[in-house]
């Protein structure tokens, strides 16, 4: 019989969190150790704490006793794994990787052995050169023995080396001469041996270079794993392993046990942040409702602030309600979003915008007694301007208690791929062919069929192997970066929490975990985010005033304009919030919302979870009278009453699971998230029971209720949150509102705010002047960086928009500000007093030339290219001089139209002049497509083929795949469907082609007509070399 | 004059394929670094099977499975480019081939001796054909005309001025010879052809174009004569001794041959050159003669050390007939690249030169049989060698033979001592992946070996290198 197999703790194990090092995520880790029975499993990433958040979660998962630590490379000293012993030490690591990480740019991080001064509550590994080297060993032996006294190891790693015998006997002689214990380590980079291909692919990818190039860079073998203990115990003397365990007995502490508090200065003397809280919730009360609060929101309020209190929220809504009167202050649009809306408290501290009493909302769906997670308060700022609020957070708290978040991206298809392609040894070309096969976020390995279609042989030896490693490596942490506007604030400076590091930007910094991570950790965040059309509003509202159109504010707008819904009823909304989508265009005509309230569902139902959940026909036939409304019983009617019966919003969900089957709130939240997750991680089965016990229990029939659950998987993690709805809804009516009245200005303002929602300037501009608004080319003489506005004499008409400078790709905003002042000062001669003054360098003259900017001063853009380069390079000596005159007059050839059409697209992407479509008209015309206008006189049904430029190719979410085209001509714009048996045929035309011709049947219904596509057909060459782009899957 | 301009819009590829063996299958020609290597070129086949120049060498192979790849050597473009401007001076004496992938040829003063330009221009494009190169021809009264007219024309033939005016007028600006920017601000312009920019104000003009194009229009239109450098044909040295008697033995051959040698030495030191290839033809009364071929790994042309290379070669020859005659050849007559020496070279007179020694072992075994040999950076061991060493890498400090086995063969020996291991190697997945443990062991003979077993197994040893 054997011996028995002895004990081991893991102290030097790296996770995928070590980037392009460690190639097993934690679960797996802790999975394996706890298989092999190890005592215990220490994560020790490289010099990081970002992977011990999900470290926790697997040890709680496998329940195997986790150790954090850290690998550091001393850049003066000798390698280490630091183990946390105690929370001070935990302190301690986390101040020391900040330090390193702060002082080295983003992703790098500098330690130095000064840095290693207070080492209480820290243990140390020491990993000593392969090649040992006397003089430099003592050296790093007496170094550390003096920072980590009774604390401090020796690491033995063997991993079948050249003499493992011999390396062996040299540390134990190390050891005996610096008296230091030694102990077996694994320096462990993967669970399992199999990942040994996925190690050395990641190691090439971290050093650039292919596998086959690497080299010695990779490790000789796939020793690296996690090893059984019968294999670590022919290896290691016993006494170095059973050393591992009383290691691992020494570090006591319990990440999951950090504390965490909020910030407490925004409370005035006084007061206590509750107390405080209820203060402003009063002052609140009297903006809100001038006239007294009504009994129903009272109620709530009360009801809101005694679970704020309960749950020791309070400073947090501090926190957030102080950074929305900041913006406010500054004036800056911002508006909450998401579950916050929820909140009456939220609403008189005006952080959200809507009543939710008003709405009949539900408050649980925010907080929850039973939940123990912070609530998510997410506010939208304009995205322009959103800088502004970050640096005040910063400031407010100082940057050592206030950080970014983290996001911790993750290898999706098309990186991965990329990255695996390369390391292989294939061309950086031909990586990016391969990931053009794949959808950019997609979350799954290549698929051969896409792979032959594109000329790939997916059965080829090389291929197998990318696809293969493709597949390992999708779903692995790639790179931490910043998250957009996710705060972290806390009363303690942050780096006694995590780890803090620089971000790409400067003057931000960002913590090591990311939101997920501080959902766990229980930590507080704060979410600013950036929202485009919320500086395209302001914008739009500033011209007004500037041009004597009213003083609007988003207030003060109607919120009920018949103009707006007739119009909003055309599905006439290019340009406006959220409905302006391929999908949303398609629903209005059928559902013509008339109140804000149907805006609201607008938003929400065309999503996937109302389309699975098949909620989406029932809806419209109910509010048509094509179908009774109906309702299972009085107190669902009371839930489904404002969407006819027909669940569509989360929160339905939630209060009919209250309502019909005895949920508590909480609980009923827990059912949301649960449906969330069922796809990835199932989990909804205790739910059907309890369900269906609870609606039978309650007098429903068993089919109801099976119905009903069926629709709540339906909708998955799609279906849309009423509240988030509502706060949209109310943008979409503000910026329907602007777009119906003021088409002008909300254009001029969409394209300032650039690049912001589906349409590029060239839709923009073409819309404007579908709805007779006059547009004026770019010209030095008037144009300035932004596109303007000008009068028209009589007020009652729309003013016309000047085209901007910013409109010519590769012109600086520097060149538009001096001709600007230059301009104010005395108007330009010609080009030479052009050039003169505002010594713009020769490319930047060449672009205006060639954009025809200089149409006023030159002529036409031959002549303003003569002009231009004519022009002696200025010497400002002699500025003064007139400028030497030519006394020949040159004929230079006119433009063609088709010319200046191709240099406009070229130079600026859109034109005043004929649409490109016009000149291939005639030849369009012999080969019998049609074109937009002769749509509408076409019956329902009929077999067309219409050619036109791709616009716009949009994937909505939903699960049935169906692509959405519009085709653009000189005419207008034509709706296409592409199902799945088309586009998966054709995909290559539908993803490459410009000019794009479409052979298929006219739909019409509702007045909307779609073309449902049976053929497609590449004409690009057709085009030549205009360069017209299409908006791709945004 | 009158100058005739041939583009060999090929050339590379033409020079290769008019030797391969199978010029109609897929064939493509390689060029760029190692990491990046791109198709140069390509043949109807490759082209029918979707690759095109340009496309990197692994999306090719992904398209077309098959196909044959030859590196794009540009000396040996070079080379055909020399051979054929020889080709050429049959024709002229004034060729030029001084710009990429063209020869200029003056014409007018070989119409007598070849009869008028259209039955030259049929001569040229015949031999052109036979020897496998594609090829546009234009002529023009002046070599830069000529240059620029090929671009658009085949078979054009212009000999006076007013034609070349009316011709070059026409011609897009964008084939002009025109730098690039000055090519893309006349676009912008609105000037697509010669015509109008040859209407415009010189001085105008000038300003806005400089200096250089300005002459580059002048050289098309021949108001400005700018010379050419014209080609020399290549040296080749050639020497032959006829022998009053028969020689019946190889050693008889040593002293007209060391004459031989002495000849070409002092041609290649009057020309500053070394050689790197040379014949020694044998010739007989009777039958056909012998080719005996010398070869070089570096140009050379130290008398003694040629002498020793071809006598290593001479002397194994048994010679079947007398001879009557020896002839030299050499025709590859590189820059020399004299050795380093240190000034106080204190070699012992015995001692040969490393140089000498490889060539006398070169001579004696054969060419393959003596090579280089380097360390890779790569765990597998048998990777880790390499012959023909262009990347050097330092080794690891581990325990690794002197000699390592082509190929490893079974160890059978019962009383095998295992010194150290296992050393466990597993790598090369991507490729051919190997999953050994090594050992060093030692045999009952007391010889040290590096044997291996599959990983984690314990039967027979496979023997891979033995340490020295």
């Amino acid at each position: 019989m054997s011996a028995p197999l002895p004990d081991y703790a893991e102290l030097h194990c790296l996770s995928a969190f070590s980037f392009q090092r460690g190639a097993s995520v934690a679960i797996e880790l802790f999975e394996r150790a706890k298989a092999l029975g190890y005592h215990a499993l220490a994560i020790t990433d490289d010099g990081s704490l970002a992977g011990i958040v999900r470290a926790l979660q697997a040890a709680r998962k496998t329940e195997m006793k986790l150790i954090v630590g850290s690998e550091v490379q001393l850049d003066d000293g000798p390698k280490l794994v630091l183990l946390v012993e105690s929370q001070a030490g935990y302190t301690r690591l986390c101040q020391l990787l900040t330090v390193a990480r702060r002082r080295a740019p983003k992703g790098h991080y500098q330690l130095r052995c000064d840095d290693v001064a207070d080492t209480t509550g820290l243990l140390a590994l020491w990993f000593p050169h392969a090649e040992s080297d006397a003089a430099r060993d003592d050296a790093h032996g007496a170094w550390i023995t003096s920072r980590f006294p009774d604390r401090c190891w020796l690491a033995v790693e063997l991993h079948r080396g050249a003499d493992d015998a011999a390396r062996l006997s040299q540390l134990q002689a190390l050891g005996k001469r610096l008296q230091l214990p030694l102990v077996a380590s694994g320096d462990v980079h993967m669970h399992l041996r199999s990942r040994r291909a996925l190690q050395d692919t990641l190691t090439a990818i971290r050093h650039k270079t292919t596998v086959a190039e690497a080299g010695h860079r990779l490790f000789a073998n796939g020793e690296r794993h996690l090893r059984s203990r019968k294999a670590l115990a022919a290896i290691y003397p016993p006494e170095l392993l059973a050393e591992s365990v009383t290691i691992a007995e020494r570090c006591q502490f319990d990440l999951g046990k950090l504390e965490y508090a909020y910030p407490k200065e925004l409370v005035p003397e006084g007061h206590n942040p509750n107390t405080w809280l209820r203060h402003l919730a009063t002052n609140g009360e009297r903006w809100r409702w001038p006239d007294g609060t009504p009994d129903k929101a009272r109620r709530q309020i009360e009801h809101e602030l005694t679970l704020i209190t309960e749950k020791k929220y309070a400073s947090y809504f501090l926190t957030v309600h102080d950074i929305v009167r900041f913006a406010r202050e500054e004036k800056i649009l911002c508006q909450g979003r998401g579950s916050a809306a929820n909140s009456v408290v939220c609403y008189v501290l005006g952080i959200t915008a809507i009543d939710p009493i008003e709405m009949d909302m539900l408050f649980e769906r925010f907080i929850s007694g039973e939940r123990d997670e912070p609530p998510d308060i997410d506010v939208d700022f304009e995205h322009e301007r959103r800088e502004e609020v970050l640096q005040y957070v910063f400031n407010r708290y100082g940057r050592d208690r206030a950080a970014l978040t983290a996001v911790a991206t993750q290898y999706r298809g098309r990186g991965a791929v990329r990255d695996v392609a390369r390391a292989l040894g294939l061309s950086p070309d031909l990586a990016g062919e391969l990931a053009a096969t794949m959808d950019r976020w997609s979350e799954e390995a290549p698929i051969p069929a896409y792979l032959r279609e594109c000329g790939f042989d997916p059965d080829s030896p090389l291929l197998r192997q990318v696809i293969a490693l493709t597949t390992e490596l999708i779903g692995f942490p790639h790179y931490l970066s910043q998250h957009p506007g996710g705060f972290v604030i806390s009363e303690h400076p942050l780096s006694t929490l995590v780890p803090v590091e620089n971000a790409a930007m400067d003057n931000r910094t960002v913590i090591q975990w990311d939101k997920d991570d501080l959902d766990v950790m229980r930590m507080l965040k704060v979410d600013c985010l950036a929202l485009g059309m919320l500086t395209a509003v302001r914008k739009t509202l500033q011209l007004l005033r500037e041009h004597g159109r009213g003083d609007h504010t988003m207030e003060s707008l109607p919120k009920d304009d018949k103009a707006t819904y007739d119009m909003i009823g055309r599905a006439d909304t290019i340009g406006v919030f959220q409905i302006e989508s391929r999908a949303q265009m398609a629903m209005l005509p059928r559902l013509k919302p008339a109140c804000y309230y149907d805006l609201v569902i607008e938003v929400a139902i065309v999503r996937p979870g109302p389309i699975q959940g098949d909620m989406v026909h029932p809806y419209l036939r109910r509010r048509n009278g094509q179908e009774p409304v109906v309702y299972p019983s009085e107190k669902l009617k009371a839930v489904l009453k404002r969407t006819l019966g027909v669940p569509l919003f989360q929160e339905q969900v939630m209060q009919i699971a209250i309502a019909a089957a005895d949920y508590s709130p909480g609980e009923a939240d827990q059912l949301r998230r649960s449906m969330a997750a069922w796809k990835r991680h199932g989990g909804l089965e205790s739910h059907r029971e309890k369900l269906l016990a609870g609606m039978l229990k309650n007098g429903y029939t068993a089919d109801f209720a099976e119905r009903l659950f069926e629709q709540i998987k339906g909708f998955g993690s799609y279906g849309f949150p009423e509240s988030h709805a509502a706060s949209f809804a109310l943008i979409v009516c503000v910026s329907s509102w602007l777009k119906c009245h003021e088409p002008a200005a909300f254009a001029c303002a969409l394209i300032n705010s650039a690049p912001m929602g589906f349409y590029s300037p060239d839709q923009l501009l073409q819309d404007a002047r579908r709805h007779g608004i006059r547009v004026l080319p770019i010209d030095v003489r008037y144009s300035a960086w932004d596109c303007t506005l000008q009068n028209h004499v009589d007020r009652r008409e729309q003013p016309a928009i000047r085209m901007g400078l910013r409109l010519i790709n590769g012109l600086h905003p520097a060149t538009a500000e001096t001709i600007a002042l230059q301009r104010k000062q005395q108007p330009f001669a010609d080009v030479a007093d052009l050039c003169a003054r505002t010594h713009i360098d020769r490319r930047q003259q060449s672009l205006l030339a060639d954009a025809g900017a200089l149409r006023g001063l030159a002529g036409h853009r031959h002549r303003a290219r003569w002009a231009i380069a004519g022009v002696e390079s200025s010497l400002p000596l002699f500025a003064d001089l007139p400028a030497q005159v030519e006394p020949e007059s040159i004929a230079l050839p006119a433009p063609t139209a088709s010319e200046d059409m191709r240099a406009d697209y070229l130079l600026t992407g859109t034109t005043l002049g004929q649409h490109p479509l016009a000149f291939l008209r005639p030849e369009l015309q012999r080969r019998r497509y049609r074109d937009s206008s002769e749509l509408g006189a076409i019956p329902n049904g009929r077999h067309i083929r219409v050619a036109g430029m791709v616009t716009l190719r949009q994937r909505p979410q939903t699960a049935s795949g169906v692509i959405f085209l519009t085709l653009e001509d000189e005419y207008g714009l034509t709706n296409v469907v592409v199902w799945t048996t088309v586009s998966e045929r054709q995909r290559r035309v539908l993803l490459q082609s410009n000019l794009l011709a479409v052979h298929g049947y006219l739909e019409s219904q509702y007045g909307v007509q779609h073309l449902i596509a049976q053929r497609l057909e590449d004409l690009t060459p057709m085009l030549g070399s205009l360069d017209v782009k299409s908006r791709d899957f945004h | 004059m009158l100058w005739a301009c041939i583009l060999l819009p090929q050339l590379a590829l033409d020079g290769v394929l008019r030797r391969h063996a199978a010029p109609d299958q897929p064939l493509a020609l390689i060029s760029g670094p190692s990491q990046r290597r791109v198709l140069h070129a390509v043949n109807e086949a490759a082209e029918a099977e979707g690759l095109h120049a340009g496309q990197p060498l692994t999306t090719a192979q992904t398209l077309c499975h098959h196909f044959a790849k030859v590196d794009v050597d540009s000396a040996a473009v070079e080379r055909t480019h020399d051979f054929l401007a020889a080709w050429a001076y049959r024709y002229g004496s004034l060729v030029s081939r001084s710009l990429p992938s063209t020869l200029l040829l003056e014409v007018e003063a070989s119409f007598k001796l070849f009869g008028p330009w259209p039955r030259l221009e049929a001569r040229l494009r015949h031999d052109l054909s036979e020897l496998g190169f594609r090829h546009r021809i234009v002529l023009a009264p002046n070599p830069w005309a000529a240059r620029a007219l090929v671009n658009r024309h085949d078979g054009l033939a212009i000999s006076q001025d007013a034609p070349l005016q009316q011709a070059l007028g026409q011609l897009p600006v964008d084939a002009s010879g025109l730098p690039l920017d000055v090519c893309e601000s006349l676009g912008r312009m609105g000037l697509r052809t010669l015509q109008p920019v040859f209407a415009l104000p010189r001085a105008a003009l000038g300003k806005r174009v400089g200096a250089s194009a300005l002459q580059q229009l002048d050289r098309l239109t021949g108001a400005l004569a700018t010379p050419l450098p014209y080609f020399q044909p290549a040296d080749v040295f050639e020497a032959r001794i006829e022998f009053n008697y028969d020689v019946t033995s190889s050693q008889a051959l040593l002293f007209p041959l060391r004459r031989l040698i002495d000849d070409l030495a002092v041609y290649l030191a009057g020309r500053d050159g070394g050689v790197q290839q040379f014949l020694l033809r044998l010739e007989h009364d009777r039958g056909p003669v012998t080719d005996v071929r010398i070869g070089l790994l570096a140009a050379e042309r130290e008398p003694a050390m040629l002498f020793e290379f071809a006598r290593g070669r001479l002397e194994p020859l048994t010679l079947t007939a007398s001879v009557s005659a020896m002839q030299l050849i050499a025709t590859e007559l590189p820059p020399f690249v004299p050795a380093a020496r240190d000034l106080f070279d204190t070699r012992p007179q015995q001692a040969m030169p490393w140089q000498q020694l490889r060539e006398r072992l070169r001579a004696r075994l054969g060419d393959d049989a003596v090579h280089g040999l380097a360390i890779r950076a790569d765990h597998r061991p048998e990777r880790s060698w390499q012959i023909d060493v262009q990347t050097k890498s330092s080794p690891l400090p581990l325990p690794r033979p002197g000699w390592l086995l082509k190929q490893p063969i079974p160890l059978r020996d019962h009383r095998l001592r295992v010194l150290a291991g296992p050393e466990r190697i597993e790598s090369g997945w991507w490729e051919a992946d190997v999953r050994r443990d090594y050992y060093v062991v030692e045999t009952s003979m007391g010889q040290r070996a590096w044997a291996y077993r599959p990983v984690g197994e314990l039967g027979e040893f496979m023997l891979h290198g033995w340490f020295a």
